[in-house]
Order: C-alpha cells, then sequence, then structure tokens
C-alpha cells in the first residue's frame, strides 16, 4: 500500500456552522458552490435559523491574476510554436531549438517576476537603503567581483588608511580564474590556476593582510569560501540556494553537475541550521538538484498554485524525450494530463479561455473532448463573442457545439424580438423545426404590421430557404412583394398562384393571399389568365368551403366574420370580373 | 540568475488555492435545500423549505435578485436548469407533490406548467441531455418516476413508471446522449436514433437503469445491487469518448459506489466502493469534465475525488464548514480503504 504523499486539504468555508447541518453543493462550469442545508427532509422547518447564505468557491484564482496574465498570454505562444517545431529536425539543431524554447520561456518568467518585485518594492519601506559595506559584500556574495572592485577602489581613494588594503583585495578580485567561453582552457588548467589563485588568497588571511578591517578580512573569507564567514551573511544572502551557489562558487568552481545535489542538500542543513524546516519550494529545487523530473513535477503539483508551471515544463520535457510516460486514465500520459488541468483553468476566465483551445488542439487523447465540453459553457454575452467562439468550433468540425451554440442564439434572439438575427441563427443551425418558427413569427408580424422586417436577410437566403417549407414560403412571399413593386404583374400573379396550388403556403396564410391578389384582378389589364383566374376560385371556394379550419385556430376569424365575409364577396366580385375580362381577351384575335 | 521567493500572498504565508469568490445572500426565511448554477455559471437557482425558488445573477462577483417565485405549498427540495437552447426554464420539485416548471417571457419568470401526477412529495427533478428534446424526469415518494415531454404549444406528455421503487424513489439522472453507430450527418429536421436511458435511485436499496424503448414505452434495464440501505443520490457521469459508462451512488449506508460499464461488452456493471464514509451520504455530482466526483456526507464535509493512476480512487480536497481559510493541494497518493 503507498503512503500517503499529503493529507487532502481542507477548506473551511467560513460562518457555515453547526453540528446538526451539512453541506449541498452544485457543480458550475468553472466553480463550485456549496451551501448549508440539511438532507433529512422532514416537513416542519427546523426551529434554529439556517445559514441563507451560498457559497461560491473556486480553484485557481490566479487565473485572474493581472500580472500573471501577461505571463499566461506570452507563454501560450511558445508553447503553440514548440508543439510546431519541425519533427524532422533532429541532433544538433532540434536540441537548439529547444534550448531556444527553453530560454524564451525563462525570460518571459523573469519578465513577470521583476513587474512582481516592482510591485513589492513599491510597497516596501523607501527609506532602507543599505550601507557601503553590505553592498560591496552583497556584491561578493554574487559573484560580481568587477563592480566589488569599482567601490573598493572608490573606497582606497577617499580612505588613505585602508587603501594599500582595497587595492590587495581588489588585485585579489581582479584575478580569480573563471572560465570563459571561447578559450581553450581545459577544465583542468583552470582547477590548477584556481588552485594557486586560493592559496595566494590564503596567505593573504594568514599574514594578517587584512587583519585591521574587519569587513575586507570578512571579505576575503568569503573569496576562500569559509563556510561559517558565508553563513554569517545569512541575511544578506536570502536563502539556500543563494548560499548555495556561493559556497560552490569560492569552493568547487568545476563542480559536476551529478555532485551538485550533496551541495544543495548540506547547503539547505546549514542554512536552515535546524530552526526552521525545508518548505515546499525547497523540495522543488532539491529535486531538481537530483535530476529527478518526476519528483520535480510531483512537488510542483503538490506546492504550487495553479498548473501553469508544471504543464509547461513537462510538455518541454516531453518535446525532449526526457519524460517516461505514466498511464493515466485522464490523459494517457503525464503531459496530456496536465495540460488538460491548465487548460481547463484557463476555461474559467472571461477572455483567457481562448488561450486554453490551443492546449486542447494539442492534446491528443481527450484535447478535443475536453474541448467539446468546455467551450459550450461559455457565456455568450455579445454576439462577438458568439461568432468567435462559433469560428472555433467550425474549424474544428464539432458540428453538434455548432448546432447546439446556434440553437441557443436563435433563441435567445426570439425572446428578444430579433427575427432576422434568430432567423440566420436557425438556418446556420441547420434546425428546421427553429426556421419554421422564426418565419411563422415573421409572417405574423406582416400580418398585423403590413411590412416585413428585415428584408435583405429574406431578400437573400438563397439555398438556405430549402431548409424549411415555411421559410421557403416566406422567401417566396417576399419575392412575390418585389416582382410587384418592379410592376411585373405577370411573374407576380403566377408566384402568387403557384403559392397556393403547391400546398407551400399555410391555409391560415390563404386569405393575405388572395387579398394580395386583389390589386392585381383590378388592374387595367388583363393579368390572371382564365385558367388562372379558375384556381383562385377554386382556392377560395376550396377555403371558404372548409370554414372553421381543423388544427388551425384563428381567433381573428370568430371575431372579424362580418369583414371576412365582406372579403370574401370582394374577392368573388373581383374574380368573375377578372374571368370575364380574360375569357374575353383570350377569345380575342390580337389587335381587334 | 538568482532565484527570487515570490511574494507570497495570503495570511500566515500560505497560497490560498481554493478561495470563495462570491458570497449569496439568499434571504431565504427557511433551510436551503438545493443550489444550481445555470449551464454558464451566471445565474444562479435556490430553493428552499420557505416554499420559494429564488434566481439570482451571479455575473463578476455580485448577485442580483432576478426571480422570486411563489407557488409551491411544501418545502422545495430540488431545481434543476434545462439546456439554454430552449430558452430560460427551470423546474423544480416539492413536498406538495408537484412539479412546476418556470419560464423566463419577456424579461420576467413565470409559471408555465405544473405537473400534480404524484401521491406524494417529489424528491428529484433532472433534465434528460437536450438532444433528446426537452424532456424532465422526476422521482417521488409514491415510488414512481414521471418523465414529462414537452411536444410543443405549451403542451407536456407525461409518462409514468409506477412503482419504480418500492417505498419511494429519491434521485434520477440521466445517461448523457451517445448516438449508436456512425454520426452520419442527418437532413435537417430528422432526429438520430438515440437510446434514451437514465438511472434512479430508491429506498429499496437499489439502483435501476431504464431505457425506452422502440414502442416508446420505458423499461427496466438493470438492476445494480451493492447497497445495504436506502440509496439517496445517483449521479450518470458526462461523456468523455471513452466507450465506458460511469454511475455513482450514494445510500444511507455511508457507501459511494462508481458503477462501471465495458459497453463493449455489453451490459455488465461493475462496482467499486468509493469510500465508506461513518454516515449517510446524501449527495454525489460530478464536475462537467467528469474528472473531479463530488461527495456530500452527513459528517458536515463536501468531498472531492479523483481517479489516479491506477484506477483508485483519491481524495483530492476537503471542503468544510468552519471559519477561516486553508490551502488546499492536489496529491497522488492513496487514502486507505475500509
Amino acid at each position: 500500500m503507498e503512503e500517503l504523499d499529503g493529507e487532502p486539504t481542507v477548506t473551511l468555508i467560513p460562518g457555515v456552522n453547526s453540528s446538526k447541518k451539512q453541506m449541498c453543493f452544485d457543480w458550475g462550469p468553472g466553480e463550485m458552490l456549496v451551501c448549508e442545508t440539511s438532507f433529512n427532509k422532514k416537513e416542519k422547518s427546523e426551529t434554529v435559523p439556517g445559514c441563507p447564505v451560498i457559497y461560491i468557491i473556486r480553484k485557481d484564482v490566479d487565473v485572474y491574476s493581472q500580472i500573471l496574465r501577461k505571463l499566461f498570454n506570452e507563454s501560450h505562444g511558445i508553447f503553440v510554436g514548440l508543439q510546431r517545431i519541425e519533427e524532422e529536425l533532429t541532433g544538433k539543431s532540434r536540441k537548439a531549438q529547444l534550448v531556444r524554447v527553453s530560454k524564451n520561456y525563462r525570460s518571459v518568467i523573469r519578465a513577470c517576476m521583476e513587474e512582481m518585485h516592482q510591485v513589492a518594492i513599491a510597497a516596501k519601506d523607501p527609506a532602507c537603503s543599505r550601507q557601503f559595506s553590505s553592498q560591496v559584500t552583497i556584491l561578493v556574495l554574487q559573484g560580481r567581483l568587477d563592480e566589488a572592485r569599482q567601490m573598493l577602489s572608490k573606497e582606497a581613494d577617499s580612505s588613505p588608511t585602508s587603501a594599500g588594503m582595497c587595492r590587495i583585495l581588489g588585485d585579489l578580485m581582479r584575478t580569480m580564474p573563471v572560465l570563459s567561453p571561447g578559450t581553450t582552457q581545459t577544465l583542468t588548467e583552470l582547477e590548477l590556476k584556481w588552485q594557486h589563485w586560493h592559496e595566494e588568497c590564503e596567505r593573504h588571511l594568514q599574514d594578517g593582510t587584512f587583519a585591521s578591517s574587519p569587513h575586507l578580512e570578512s571579505l576575503c573569507k568569503i573569496m576562500l569560501g569559509d563556510e561559517a564567514a558565508l553563513l554569517e551573511q545569512k541575511e544578506l544572502l536570502n536563502n539556500w540556494y543563494h548560499f548555495l551557489v556561493t559556497r560552490l562558487l569560492y569552493s568547487h568552481p568545476t563542480v559536476k553537475p551529478i555532485d551538485l545535489h550533496f551541495y544543495a542538500q548540506s547547503s539547505l542543513d546549514l542554512f536552515l541550521g535546524g530552526e526552521s524546516s525545508p518548505e515546499p519550494l525547497d523540495n522543488i529545487l532539491m529535486a531538481a538538484f537530483e535530476f529527478d523530473i518526476h519528483q520535480v513535477i510531483k512537488e510542483c503539483s503538490i506546492a504550487l498554485s495553479n498548473w501553469w508551471f508544471v504543464a509547461h515544463l513537462t510538455d518541454l520535457l516531453d518535446h525532449c524525450k526526457l519524460l517516461q510516460s505514466h498511464n493515466l486514465y485522464f490523459g494517457s500520459n503525464m503531459r496530456e494530463f496536465l495540460l488538460l488541468e491548465y487548460a481547463s483553468g484557463l476555461f474559467a476566465h472571461h477572455s483567457l479561455w481562448q488561450l486554453g483551445v490551443d492546449y486542447f488542439d494539442y492534446c491528443p487523447e481527450l484535447g478535443r473532448v475536453s474541448l467539446e465540453l468546455h467551450i459550450e459553457r461559455i457565456p455568450l454575452s455579445t454576439e462577438q463573442k458568439a461568432l468567435k467562439v462559433l469560428r472555433i468550433c467550425e474549424q474544428r468540425q464539432m458540428t453538434e457545439q455548432v448546432r447546439s451554440i446556434c440553437k441557443i442564439l436563435a433563441m435567445k434572439a426570439v425572446r428578444n424580438n430579433r427575427l432576422g438575427s434568430a432567423l440566420s441563427w436557425s438556418i446556420r443551425a441547420k434546425d428546421a423545426a427553429f426556421a419554421t418558427l422564426v418565419s411563422d413569427r415573421f409572417l405574423r408580424d406582416y400580418c398585423e404590421r403590413g411590412c416585413f422586417s428585415d428584408l435583405d436577410l429574406i431578400d437573400n437566403l438563397g439555398p438556405a430557404m430549402m431548409l424549411s417549407d415555411r421559410l421557403t414560403f416566406l422567401g417566396k412571399y417576399r419575392e412575390f412583394h418585389r416582382l410587384y413593386g418592379e410592376k411585373r404583374f405577370v411573374d407576380a400573379a403566377s408566384l402568387l398562384l403557384s403559392l397556393m396550388t403547391s400546398q407551400i403556403a399555410p391555409r391560415s396564410f390563404w386569405m393575405t393571399l388572395l387579398t394580395d391578389a386583389l390589386p392585381l384582378l383590378e388592374q387595367k389589364q388583363v393579368i390572371f389568365s382564365a385558367e388562372q383566374t379558375y384556381e383562385l376560385m377554386r382556392c377560395l371556394e376550396d377555403l371558404t368551403s372548409g370554414r372553421p379550419v381543423h388544427g388551425e385556430p384563428d381567433a381573428q376569424r370568430l371575431q372579424d366574420d362580418d369583414i371576412e365575409t365582406t372579403k370574401v364577396e370582394m374577392l368573388r366580385l373581383a374574380l368573375a370580373r377578372n374571368l370575364a375580362r380574360a375569357i374575353i381577351k383570350e377569345g380575342s384575335l390580337e389587335g381587334s | 540568475m538568482f532565484v527570487e521567493r515570490l511574494p507570497d500572498e495570503g495570511p500566515g504565508g500560505q497560497h490560498t488555492e481554493v478561495s470563495v469568490i462570491n458570497t449569496v445572500d439568499t434571504s431565504h426565511e427557511d433551510m436551503i435545500h438545493d443550489a444550481q448554477m445555470d449551464y454558464y455559471g451566471t445565474r444562479l437557482a435556490t430553493c428552499s423549505s420557505d416554499r420559494s425558488v429564488k434566481i439570482f445573477d451571479v455575473r463578476n462577483g455580485g448577485q442580483i435578485l432576478i426571480a422570486d417565485l411563489r407557488g409551491h405549498e411544501g418545502p422545495v427540495w430540488q431545481v434543476a436548469w434545462a439546456h439554454p437552447m430552449y430558452g430560460n426554464i427551470l423546474a423544480s420539485c416539492s413536498y406538495d407533490r408537484k412539479v412546476i416548471i418556470w419560464k423566463e417571457e419577456n424579461g420576467t419568470w413565470e409559471k408555465t406548467h405544473e405537473h400534480t401526477g404524484h401521491d406524494s412529495s417529489v424528491n428529484s427533478v433532472c433534465w434528460a441531455p437536450h438532444d433528446y428534446g426537452l424532456i424532465l424526469a422526476c422521482g417521488s415518494s409514491d415510488g414512481a418516476i414521471s418523465l414529462l415531454t414537452y411536444t410543443g404549444e405549451g403542451q407536456w406528455e407525461v409518462k409514468k413508471i409506477n412503482n419504480a421503487h418500492t417505498i419511494g424513489c429519491n434521485a434520477v439522472s440521466w445517461a448523457p446522449a451517445v448516438v449508436p453507430g456512425s454520426l452520419i450527418d442527418q437532413p435537417s429536421g430528422q432526429k438520430p436514433n438515440y437510446i434514451k436511458k437514465f438511472a434512479s435511485g430508491g429506498c429499496d436499496n437499489l439502483v435501476k437503469l431504464w431505457k425506452e424503448e422502440e414502442d416508446g414505452q420505458w423499461k427496466e434495464e438493470q438492476k445494480l445491487e451493492a447497497h445495504s440501505d436506502w440509496v439517496r443520490d445517483v449521479a450518470w457521469a458526462p461523456s468523455i469518448g471513452l466507450p465506458t459508462s460511469t454511475i455513482a451512488s450514494c445510500s444511507q449506508d455511508g457507501r459511494v459506489f462508481i458503477w462501471t460499464c465495458d459497453d463493449a461488452s455489453g451490459n455488465t456493471w461493475s462496482p467499486k466502493l468509493l469510500h465508506k464514509f461513518n454516515d449517510v451520504v446524501w449527495h454525489v455530482s460530478w464536475s462537467i469534465t467528469a474528472n473531479i466526483l463530488a461527495v456530500s456526507g452527513g459528517d458536515n464535509k463536501v468531498t472531492l475525488w479523483k481517479e489516479s493512476v491506477d484506477g483508485q480512487w483519491v481524495c483530492i480536497s476537503d471542503v468544510n464548514k468552519g471559519q477561516g481559510s486553508v490551502s488546499t493541494s492536489v496529491t497522488e497518493g492513496q487514502q486507505n480503504e475500509q
């Protein structure tokens, strides 16, 4: 049985407190709700008043940090670039590329840290400035010997008594052997030189060269890597890994990577001095010094408050082929598991979710389905946002999501009476039923107001018109109006008639259509042919004899019986007259 | 390059990972029984023993009361949001034996339908996957489960499964929509042939799986037996594209089981004990990507569970009541199973 790495930690919800109550909860898309309740369902209410407050809690609030936002954005670019690196690149060129990626990440991290530092400094008391001696010591501790030497020479100029000592120490600083890039010097040669230099420093110490200046003597001891001297500067060193670096610089400058962890461990122990215990960050670094990748990832997952670092690191290591996969249920390997966690966190943010899309794209096992589940939950607060989401879905052939989102938007538009919008969304969703519903609304609007809204849309339906019968009718009916407007009466008339005879027009609309025919019947010239007139008459009789029409309740009809009767009479008259004229016209020769 | 320790956030120098980002004062005058976020996390519905259902807009950490819905004559046990493609629709069920469906029309919330077909308290309501249409399952203490299907123009069709569970039904949960066979783009207006299924839990200590037959009738497909006391809640996990189906059930007996079925083999469901708690477990629920299960127990905690490397379920967080806040973390260790 595996040991538990750490107890599952507890989050206490403030204010909810009772020994008799429980907590009910629900998942939101990116958060959780909890509230006090009593699951023991009793009809009578409790005498003890409950807590009426609901708490909305979230993990990963870092996603809302302003400073980290830049980090998320920039690292996203680097991540995507890394995924697209040519697979064919091998050996040195590939390695060089990967190193470059690492450096890019590091510079982005550094920029973020500097920004945080600025914020921290701004909060600090500006009055505390360091003393001269501390400044020099810091420089020496950081191995910045040139700058330290410059400060010392200034000191030498201003204080003749210590001038000699300053110069000697400065010389020692100047002559410390370092490995410079591009030289042909071997490590052994360097070690030898360094040994000599080290002995020279030691001699000065023994001879008491700096005896009269405790500060300079202390500096010399530091440069000899004297542990005690270094530990005296604990405050300036700040933490054990600074101590480690300084210590190694001045005692084992050519230390091999595999030996690092020994020095790291002892540095940690010496620095803490048994007064405090290592913190989670310390564990991460120790694992890193041991080059134990899995341990680093594990410690990071535990210690860090979001998945950003460990996800990007693991991804890079995977590209370097340094990672052996564990088999996990979620994500077929560690890399994917972590990327999925990170990306899911991004979706909790109202705009960073767009970055998350790319991360899901590069998770071959569960990325697509995770994206499908998350993207549907993005609130479509503006048209722009909705279009953005749709574009993403369409690019990935997520047809179900496209359909679902379009339906949601169509419904919303109908509720807000934006019929044109509703229609275009239902067309995009290929939703025939909804298209019918919206078309009905258009037609109803027309009947009430006598004009169409959103003419542009209806005029340019094109093949989308075929989506539903009602939509086709709407399009054709509008076409009829257009033809009429262009005075192409014969075409308009044929169209009007065909709408009824082809059964595309709903019966409830026939009266309107017949009424539309009236002006055509009463034109000077004969427009409807005799045959067409017979057809119209048949439609009228069909309509009037069928009253009341089954399944098409029309309240108006009952109220306006008088109007209806008058209309029917008018139509009959007009039709009869037209029939007469048409027969005469057709029976006559041209010109007579 | 020197690594600097980042400025610590939060009290005591610890990183707070789970934070309370909003508190909504519902002003319910009595015990709250359920709270549900809508699809987008922008609205919150709550219901209470004070017989009301309330809806709040909770965007950007705020709270605005949108509706205070009255209509039930007893404590309201559960609320459930329908899929947004049907508009803003909320269902509620109550001790008063009624199920009420509320809808937002022209900016105001109103009762749009009332279902009174049960002889006893209705304990649970759950909307079916939107692909099936607008269908609501209701489980009642009279042992029956009713299914309400919206057929258009304000009309709802009712199908009832009598004696689904002896003594009473406590919970219902739909299976995610999965199209059998290949998903060919159907011509518009034609619905693919979905096999509709849901799970229910009852006072007969059973979890039952129900399937809709071709003739439209509902038939009991499976009995899942493992609990030794009333089943209080069931939750069918969302589909993540894997061939397995997963259901969580919790019971008066303090146990939570995870049931899995390898769909390739057909109908064999195997239970795995998640944990045995010391008290009744009332409520289980899956996160939207189904990778975390939240469990609410009589011991005043909500615990979060995740499946780890070797198929064991691991508790990753405890959400507890009390004062103050403590940092949380994800572990990859194992919990002792009893």
